[in-house]
């Protein structure tokens, strides 16, 4: 990772007055938008290593699902987790997290490997099945087996510590 | 369909389905994408207008918000809107003027809100210890990060009342010192206690000039006017800034999430994980941490859920009760101890500096004493944290109470400033515990198990510290007005007490195993502060109002405090008029009929939020129904595309025999039978047809009506059956 500072032009400056809290700590692109991060480098920021999703919050925020990030997926990724972002946008980029097979839904098998994920691999398969029907029993409202992000909203928009946990310090 | 079925409708708000579900999916490019969003916006009128006004509203939209930055898009997408939206209205502008007073109003609304941003921006730049409080996140968890953001808000709040203090009341009286010379010998225990050649310095109020002060050129300053304004006004202001936060948390922290406690799989799975975290310890505990906690779920959702007995109830709460009351018993006997032993007067030298001492160890030992008393009895875990809490609190608030009501009693001469003097040994004696004596406990713990790993780890006891700021600050609430360089004393102690508690909880603390909600419990210390200052703020007040010290301070010229006001500012006795008015004003029957409006105003607001919350219920339900419709009409649509059809072409008109009856009975059903209403549609007036024809229906649909009308919530007049191959059947006989 280089030392080279992006300047901005007035117009971007205020594109990207999305948080005002956002500083991007490092820069290494000179093009915001064209050269691309791999994954594997976005992995091993101290602020991703150790979270269990990172694979997956990468390949939301890439351009093309890859998980390889410019600069502006970077940004956005960052503002998104930052303090001020709103619980509305939180919650929807919480949902695309957590829906790891990409069908706008949280069906049973992203469940399982979420709680799978969760844990680090310690519970047993009985008490995932268990884990995740209880799940479904909650937050369910219309039935059909699986979370659409109404259900998730509902839930999560709620929950007392979702805007702290939910949180990257940048 | 099953939503029909309850009596009230609620207003539903039309929405583009379509447009939303493209949305969603996501599948389509971006560039359609941005057009949906374009259309959609075009549809609020007020932003499409082509004038300067419109073109910020756009910007930052009618709720000081963003109108863009709300969307749940990428930042390109975004500047592909913006662009589209700057388009589209300058093909459709239509120049119309405002008037000057709208025009004026955005400007002012949209200058506040720059101003707000800039404000913020720059508070965030000078934001000390940010890099510190991240570092301690990640090796520990958002939990601990709270305390210490806690901790820094309060120094922050501290910094500012010092500084206000010393520009205002410090300088102008040491400015008047210079001009008289003092000696005074100062020896070690008169610094902790306060007496001797600190007595009459700038520390305490006795010192305080009564008259003004005018040190170079011609301007004076008048000390009581100064002292008594600077005092309240700062005590207000910090008053309306703690109600604030606190009403933010509490709205933000148990407002917003009713209703949402019974989902507690759901939560875990998707709160549970802190993304905050950045160490590969603090990682695995948090992951081992979850786990446990789904066990103990499932555990207890495995158990048979017994209902306890009328009598076990009973019991716990019995137990609850009386242990509450055994406590408020220990609370009032430590207080009258307080009392007792301040009244003793021995020949013990520096007798002060023991009782500020016993307090203060008082004050420390007993949440541990608390928290082993909550055990005892039988209450959520939470529950028990905010019982600990309270009564901790109530402790607090009560010895600083009797510490004031003790030397108002008193008789010693000038006993605004012994007041000031025992805030001060106390913050100096508990700074000596929570500064030096605490970490060496926690260091010496981490020691030992560091030799020996089984032993339990010590952790970070967030509930401990932070009752430890809320004391500090409680008396520094109470000590301010009497000695008020007291602010820069807790200022400079809270300084320390970061670096401190850094290095204890790096050094020898572990992160926690079970994980701590932090969110509920901030607003609750928040409530603490908040209740402390308005005691102190009744108490002082009450005291001003009644009397003042003759023999030392700023006031003594005036026999009451209030005098400095009634006298010296409005000159009442000057303007009988105006004192006749005010002495009306505070009349016991107009105070009463304020209180008694504010207490109307309450029970409105109250029974507002009560509706509100029943609405919310109400619509919760229909969300309920709604999916229950839609899970309906998916099966309709299903047996429609099989082939039976619901609707024939209506048959020429026959004589109105049984035929045309039984087709008007059976096919020509609406599927929304609100639209009108036919009496011959009525369920009862069917009642006896039905029964011939149930054989000779075919089996299948005679079965999916039986399954249908078993479920309640299904409506009976709704039949399918009968269309077209029972019509053919009919036709046929």
């Amino acid at each position: 990772m280089g030392n080279k500072i992006v300047t901005f032009t007035e117009q971007q400056l205020e594109d990207y007055q999305v948080n005002p809290d956002l500083v991007p700590k490092r820069m290494t692109e000179n093009q915001a938008h064209t050269i691309v991060v791999p994954v594997e480098e976005i992995e091993k920021l101290p602020e991703l290593k150790e979270n269990p999703f990172k694979r997956r919050i990468c390949q939301v925020f890439s351009h093309d699902g890859s998980g390889n990030l410019t600069f502006e997926d970077f940004l956005d990724m960052m503002s998104v987790f930052s303090e001020a972002a709103p619980r509305d946008i939180k919650a929807w980029y919480a949902f695309r997290i957590y829906d790891l097979d990409d069908d706008m839904y949280i069906g049973r098998e992203d469940l399982l490997e979420a709680t799978r994920l969760l844990t680090k691999g310690e519970l047993h398969p009985q008490e995932r099945d268990e884990i995740v029907a209880s799940v479904l029993d909650e937050a369910d409202v219309d039935g059909d087996g699986r979370l659409s992000f109404m259900d998730f909203e509902h839930v999560v928009v709620r929950a007392p510590d979702f805007l702290s946990t939910f949180h990257i310090r940048v | 369909m099953p939503s029909r079925q309850i009596p009230y409708g609620t207003l539903r708000l039309r929405r583009s389905n379509s447009d939303s579900e493209a949305l969603l999916t996501g599948g389509a490019d971006s560039d359609r994408q941005a057009d949906i969003i374009v259309r959609e916006m075009e549809q609020l009128q007020r932003l499409m207008e082509d004038n300067p006004v419109s073109e910020e509203l756009r910007r930052y939209g009618p709720k000081n918000r963003e109108a863009l930055r709300d969307l749940p898009q990428g930042l390109t997408m975004k500047r592909t809107v913006r662009a589209k939206l700057s388009a589209s209205v300058s093909l459709r502008s239509k120049h119309r003027p405002i008037s000057f007073y709208k025009r004026l109003k955005y400007r002012i609304s949209f200058a506040l809100k720059k101003g707000r941003d800039r404000i913020s921006e720059l508070i965030f730049s000078i934001e000390p210890w940010h890099e510190a409080i991240r570092h301690l996140e990640g090796q520990f968890g958002s939990a601990v990060g709270s305390y210490f953001h806690f901790l820094r808000w309060l120094f922050a709040l501290n910094l500012l009342l010092a500084i206000l203090l010393l520009c205002f009341v410090v300088v102008p009286q040491v400015l008047h010192d210079q001009g008289n010379n003092r000696t005074g010998s100062m020896g070690f225990l008169d610094f902790v206690s306060g007496k001797g050649g600190f007595e009459d310095s700038v520390l305490f109020y006795g010192h305080y000039h009564w008259g003004d002060v005018t040190s170079f050129g011609p301007l004076t300053y008048n000390m009581p006017f100064s002292y008594f304004f600077t005092m309240i006004s700062l005590y207000l202001f910090f008053f309306a800034i703690l109600c604030y936060r606190t009403a933010y948390s509490y709205r933000r922290n148990f407002i917003e999430i009713a209703g949402g406690l019974s989902n507690v799989f759901a939560t875990k799975v998707f709160c549970g994980w802190d993304f905050g975290i950045v160490s590969q310890h603090a990682a695995a505990l948090n992951a081992s941490s979850i786990y446990n906690e789904f066990k103990e779920l499932l555990s207890e959702q495995n158990k048979k859920h017994v209902t306890m007995s009328l009598w076990r109830r009973m019991w716990q709460y019995m137990v609850n009760v009386v242990v509450t009351g055994a406590v408020l018993a220990l609370v009032a006997g430590l207080q009258y101890g307080l009392w007792l032993l301040l009244a003793l007067k021995t020949e013990v030298q520096h007798w002060e500096i023991f009782v500020s001492l016993i307090i203060t160890f008082v004050v420390a030992l007993c949440p541990l004493l608390f928290n082993l008393i909550v055990r005892v009895e039988y209450y959520k875990a939470r529950t028990a944290l905010y019982v600990t809490l309270a009564r901790t609190g109530l402790l607090d608030i009560s010895t600083l109470t009797m510490l004031l009501v003790y030397w108002t009693q008193s008789d010693t001469p000038c006993w605004e400033s012994a007041l000031g003097r025992e805030t001060y040994r106390l913050v100096l004696l508990d700074a000596l515990v929570s500064l030096f004596l605490l970490p060496l406990v926690e260091f010496a713990r981490g020691f030992i198990f560091k030799l020996n790993p089984n032993s339990g780890a010590p952790e970070f006891n967030i509930a401990y510290n932070s009752l430890t700021l809320v004391y500090n600050q409680a008396v520094l609430w109470l000590g301010a007005v009497w000695c008020p360089l007291l602010a820069v004393a807790v200022a400079l102690k809270f300084l320390l007490l970061f670096y401190v508690k850094r290095e204890c909880a790096l050094r020898a603390c572990q992160p926690a195993r079970k994980v701590w909600r932090a969110a509920q419990t901030q607003t609750v210390l928040y409530m603490l502060v908040t209740l402390s200052l308005f005691v102190t703020l009744f108490s002082v007040g009450s005291l001003f109002l009644r009397g003042s010290s003759q023999t030392c301070g700023p006031f003594v010229t005036y026999t009451r405090v209030w005098g400095v006001v009634s006298e010296g500012v409005l000159r009442l006795p000057e303007r009988p008029a105006l004192r006749r008015v005010l002495s009306f004003l505070t009349r016991p029957g107009v105070i009463a009929f304020l209180f008694l409006s504010l207490c109307v105003a309450t029970y409105f607001m109250r029974a507002r939020a009560r509706a509100q919350r029943s609405m919310v219920d109400i619509l919760r339900r229909m969300l309920v129904l709604q999916a229950k419709d839609k899970d309906f009409l998916l099966a309709a649509i299903d047996k429609v595309s099989n082939g039976e059809w619901l609707y024939n072409p209506r048959e020429e008109e026959q004589a109105a025999d049984s035929h045309t009856l039984k087709y008007l009975q059976e096919v020509r059903k609406p599927s929304n039978a609100a639209y009108h209403f036919d009496v011959t549609r009525l369920n009862h007036s069917m009642s006896e047809t039905r029964p011939h024809r149930a054989d000779t229906r075919p089996h299948s649909y005679h079965v999916d009506r039986r399954r249908r009308s078993e479920d309640g919530d299904t409506d009976s007049s709704f039949s399918w059956q009968g269309s077209a191959s029972c019509l053919n059947h009919t036709k046929d006989q």
